[in-house]
């Protein structure tokens, strides 16, 4: 498989504390990988390491084409868009085509190449206005149409949709996913967030700690977990131990399909006992919090009727729903060496 | 009361009347306090920059220190600036002292600390990942520099004003390093010290006048050169 962008061995140390260990990491041309993970596990750091920016003490090799590159090469290869759209004083359609400018194309060059980029993604009306007075969600896109505008073999997106709202931040995924569809750019999407990673990327990398614990297809990744960390990532935040469930080896389920009933009345599957600590009602259903030997479990459900905190309950899930986990915490990939993302969809 | 009304006319009369050694005095000012802020700008920018930008042991001293000089008292620098240049001195076999040039050493000197502590708060208050966000656009690291810089102009060309707001209005130092010589290192202000302590009080208001006119015409360019390419926010 060819790689566009990727890493071996990987290293990065501030003040002799290593933050990020990657083995190694490819990402094909036209193919995007998303790295999930949770707050502080090094997913930014893995972004500007891959293209040297910043101040970190970098070791290992990024790898263009297959072949070490330096900062310079990194530097003419690579867009990045960082999780705040940093816009420059001026108009918008001088914002777009600040990416351009900086490589030294000039200004009206810059101008013809940047405005159908604003265009695919939405903001081509708001050409004269302010780059200061646009809304989020606006200046991420004019962010993302001014990095897609230097035509980047490798585009960087680290956390580009944190900051909006849900609503903005589905359009914005589906515009982008449409525009990515059609390049030969590799993508890395940096991420806490599973439903950006499902609907970018086909491949997906469970980044925990500064290791990378799990990588694979995304549709796999999201819905089979290596181990309880690489679980609570993504979404299977129940974790029950054997003693628990009186089954060998770590077990985990999504709230959503654990149910909290009076009476067990699975026929098949998992049933916990416990007491309800909480209900707390939420806008599409009910989340029943319930203390058990294996700790709390949070159930979410179309309704809470008749349940009250201190009622004892049984927990049940479905025998499909639950999924097996690796006991060692510290388990490395999952997949076999090297990982590789290859375009598959 | 007709003491100030009639150094007003007297004072207008003269500077229409366009007597030379007013605008010797003028032009020499100018160029002494301009190459003085041109002097602390090339030297203030860059170090402002390093110090918003880079972590080092020292940071905040460095900061401090420049804060500090920006209230220095313009006569502990012309005490200082003269000790150096003296006969006697480090550096008195130049023989700068009561020159031009010695003025513009001491002006530089005054101004340099506000410039990096001007330029220092200018860049900080850029985002902390402007750099990174340019670079990651493909930027090398002097070209993002550059867009930073182009980025805070605004801060960047107060500092200029600060600066030369300071140095062309001081009088301590001029007076001290350069002697108030006619013809050679009198300025407006040693200029109008002296015609006030003569009693020629057109004369001084005379000067007041043009300094007055100086700083608005300089802040006017300045200000007219920042605004220049900002878009009026809606």
């Amino acid at each position: 498989m060819t790689s566009r962008i990727g890493c071996q061995d990987l290293r990065v140390t501030v003040r002799g504390r290593e933050l990020l260990h990657v083995d190694r990491l490819d990402v094909a041309p036209g193919a995007a990988l998303a790295v999930l993970g949770p707050n502080g596990a090094g997913k930014s750091t893995l972004l500007r390491a891959l293209a040297r920016l910043g101040r970190y003490g970098v070791t290992g090799d990024v790898l263009l084409d297959g072949h070490p590159a330096d900062p310079r090469e990194l530097r003419r290869a690579v867009a990045a868009v960082l999780q705040r759209p940093i816009l420059r004083r001026g108009t918008v359609r001088a914002n777009a085509a600040a990416g351009l400018r900086l490589r030294g194309v000039g200004r009206a060059e810059s101008a013809r190449r940047s405005a159908p980029w604003l265009d695919a993604l939405g903001v081509g009306h708001l050409g004269d206005r302010d780059a200061r007075t646009l809304s989020g969600g606006e200046a991420q896109r004019v962010a993302l149409a001014r990095a897609l505008a230097v035509s980047p073999r490798v585009l960087l997106l680290d956390e580009p949709f944190a900051g909006l709202d849900a609503t903005t931040r589905t359009d914005l995924l589906a515009d982008l996913r449409a525009v990515l569809d059609g390049l030969d750019t590799a993508t890395v999407l940096v991420t806490h967030d599973r439903h950006e990673a499902r609907a970018l990327a086909a491949e997906t990398a469970l980044l925990v700690a500064g290791r990378i614990r799990q990588l694979g297809p995304t549709a796999h990744v999201l819905d089979h977990p290596a181990d309880a960390a690489c679980a609570r990532l993504v979404g299977y935040s129940n974790v029950l131990p054997p003693a628990v469930t009186g089954r060998p080896g770590l077990l985990a389920a999504r709230p959503e399909t654990c149910r909290v009933s009076t009476d067990r009345y699975l026929v098949s599957g998992l049933a916990v006992r416990g007491t309800v600590r909480r209900i707390v009602p939420l806008g599409g259903g009910t989340r029943v919090d319930v203390d058990t030997p294996a700790g709390t479990l949070a159930c979410l459900g179309p309704g809470g009727d008749g349940l009250e905190p201190g009622r004892a309950v049984v927990v049940t899930v479905a025998e499909t729903d639950v999924r097996a986990l690796e006991t060692d915490d510290l388990a490395p990939a999952t997949r076999g060496d090297p990982a590789s993302v290859g375009r598959s969809g | 009361m007709d003491v100030l009304v009639d150094g007003f006319v007297q004072a207008v009369r003269l500077l229409l009347g366009g007597d030379p050694a007013t605008w010797a005095i003028t032009a020499l000012t100018l160029r002494i306090s301009l190459t003085a802020t041109l002097i602390a700008a090339l030297v203030g920018v860059p170090v402002g920059a390093a110090v918003a930008l880079t972590a080092f042991r020292g940071r905040r001293v460095v900061l401090a220190a420049a804060n500090t000089g920006m209230g220095m008292p313009p006569v502990v620098v012309g005490l200082f600036v003269t000790v150096l240049l003296w006969r006697s001195g480090p550096l008195g076999a130049f023989g700068l002292l009561y020159t031009p040039t010695a003025m513009i050493i001491a002006q530089a000197a005054i101004a340099t600390p506000i410039v990096v502590a001007l330029v220092a708060t200018a860049v900080q208050q850029v985002d902390p990942d402007f750099m990174v966000q340019m670079q990651g656009l493909g930027a090398g690291r002097l070209r993002a520099l550059a867009a930073l810089l182009a980025e805070a102009r605004l801060p960047l060309l107060a500092a200029a004003m600060a600066a030369f707001g300071a140095v062309v209005s001081e009088v301590g130092a001029a007076q001290m390093v350069g002697g108030n010589l006619a013809g050679q290192t009198r300025v407006l202000t040693t200029a109008a010290v002296l015609a006030t302590s003569r009693g020629e009080f057109a004369l001084a208001i005379a000067f007041g006048l043009i300094l007055l006119v100086i700083a608005f015409a300089v802040n006017l360019v300045l200000t007219l050169a920042g605004q220049h390419r900002s878009v009026p926010a809606r």
